[in-house]
């Protein structure tokens, strides 16, 4: 990134492991045009880049992301989100891709939760395939709180991933879900101390660098395809897409590496 | 004959022909399109061939026309070249014809691959007319055949805005038979014409012809067609083979006569 332009997303790449790091923790990790941009483009990255086999994102100091910047929304020269119509369009030409990319890209992508995940931070969490928290984190749909309606695709992830009752509960109440009740929900995968938070979440990713990566490529593509489609039509995907991955080296080395343990038995 | 721009398979009693402009998105060139008409005209008399895949290969189905090529042109070549014409033997292939379609279909590539009889779409498949984002419109079909397959809405849309759908969409709208991987593609394309080529070639050339007659004939005239194809069909030994397969409990085995 040049000099002299703030960092509101800083990206490491270190073996196979690549972290994006919302970094404005003075503003608690506030989304506005400028993090929208760099995280797009930290996004798109990640996914193309090769080396890149896990992705994690993570925010900076006490919160994970506390939303869209709200002061952007009203101020003058903030980040160009001053008309409703403006607001659509940020959401529908920024946002989505963004989103999409995270649900879609071919590698896992963890949320390490270091704090509380709000509005569209919530969006972020919920967006990955793994989550794992500190007990001080929640989860916080905002949006009712100043007078707007879920989006960044929680109106989709949520009823799917938590049934439509807690989905309704957090949109009406814009109350928290901790950490811990949201982990009891299936919502987090895993809740663990602040100061082993770092730790645990590159020991998973550090496992996820060495399984398979077209493998775990191939059950992304099958769950997403799932979520839109009969469960006939899922078997059916999933038996084209098992055909392929026996095709793999993959699933040769996995075999023999099956039968060697089996015989060391 | 040698082909420059496409590839012939016959692996009896299928046949594939790939598009294979790799370098340019397999961009239709006039030359491309002759090919492939040239090629299924051959692959229609030949009667090792009983069903043929028609894809783009791995990555990319066709992203429309050579826009380098068209820019600069003026009404009268384009007419005198007549670029469009050269499908015309695409659409008349009797056989059945099963499109593979990954990535791209743009353009004259969507309306490629809606010549074909079925549609397999890979995961990776994008739809759609972009001729509007230049100046034009759809001129190899794309505004008669969305229409009759999507209805007018979806047509409409695709058409008017230029925007592409994506494979599940596709499937949704009744463009696509079936989504699978996109590294499945061909070889699922494959199976359903080795699984048409067990079925009586004359039957499969009067249930194609009657279906096409559908969109272009009123129900009184398409239904008069279709029975006369039908009572035509007890003609056949494939018939009488056919049927006595069936009531002595075996495969038939068709022949074409």
């Amino acid at each position: 990134m040049a000099t002299g332009v703030e960092e509101h997303v800083i990206v490491h790449v270190h073996d196979g492991v690549g972290l994006i790091r919302l970094n404005r923790p003075e503003r608690m990790n506030a989304i506005g045009a400028l993090t929208r941009k760099q995280l797009g483009e930290a996004i798109k990255q990640a996914e193309r880049d090769d080396a890149v086999r896990v992705v994690v994102l993570t925010g900076t100091g006490r919160a994970f992301c506390s939303g869209a910047d709200v002061t952007e929304m009203v101020t003058e020269g903030g980040g160009g989100m001053r008309t409703p119509e403006d607001v659509g369009n940020v959401l529908r030409n920024e946002y989505m891709p963004m989103l999409t990319r995270l649900r879609t890209m071919p590698k896992p992508v963890i949320a390490a939760m270091n704090g509380p995940a709000a509005g569209i931070g919530a969006s972020y969490a919920l967006a990955c395939d793994i989550r794992i928290a500190t007990p001080e984190a929640y989860l916080l749909e905002a949006f009712v709180n100043i007078g707007l309606a879920p989006d960044g695709g929680v109106s989709w992830l949520l009823p799917r991933m938590a049934g439509t009752g807690v989905a309704y509960e957090m949109f009406f109440t814009g109350q928290p879900l901790s950490a811990i009740d949201a982990h009891r929900l299936g919502l987090i995968n895993r809740v663990v101390p602040a100061d082993q938070l770092e730790a645990e979440v590159r020991e998973l990713a550090n496992h996820l660098v060495t399984q398979p990566r077209q493998a775990m490529a191939a059950a992304k593509r099958a769950v997403n395809h799932a979520l839109e489609s009969s469960y006939e039509e899922a078997l059916e995907f999933e038996s084209y897409l098992q055909e392929a991955q026996a095709w793999s080296p993959e699933f040769a080395e996995g075999v023999q590496k099956f039968l060697a343990r089996r015989s060391q038995k | 004959m040698g082909y420059e721009q496409i590839l012939v398979a016959v692996e009896a009693p299928i046949a594939i022909v790939t598009l294979n402009r790799p370098k340019v998105l397999n961009a239709l060139s006039p030359e491309l399109i002759g090919e492939v008409n040239q090629a299924l005209r051959e692959l229609d008399m030949d009667e090792r061939v009983r069903a043929v895949v028609l894809t783009g290969g791995a990555k990319v189905f066709a992203a429309g026309a050579d826009i380098g090529d068209m820019a600069e042109r003026t009404a009268v070549e384009q007419l005198s070249r007549d670029q469009t014409g050269r499908w015309a033997g695409i659409a008349a292939f009797t056989k059945p014809l099963i499109g593979a379609v990954n990535g791209y279909a743009l353009g004259g590539g969507c309306e490629l691959a809606l010549m074909c009889d079925m549609i397999i779409a890979g995961d990776s498949a994008r739809f759609g007319q972009p001729e509007i984002n230049l100046g034009i419109i759809p001129g190899a079909g794309g505004t008669q055949r969305w229409p009759r397959t999507a209805g007018k809405y979806a047509a409409m849309e695709a058409v008017l805005t230029g925007t592409a759908i994506t494979a599940a969409r596709a499937k949704e709208l009744g463009i696509a038979n079936k989504v699978v991987p996109a590294e499945m593609t061909i070889e699922v394309a494959k199976r359903i014409a080795r699984q048409l080529a067990e079925k009586a070639p004359l039957a499969l050339r009067m249930a194609k012809e009657a279906v096409l007659n559908a969109f272009d004939s009123p129900l009184a005239e398409g239904l008069v067609a279709e029975r006369k194809s039908f009572y035509f069909l007890f003609s056949t030994e494939d018939q009488k083979e056919g049927m006595r397969a069936f009531l002595e409990k075996r495969k038939a085995v068709f022949k074409g006569r």
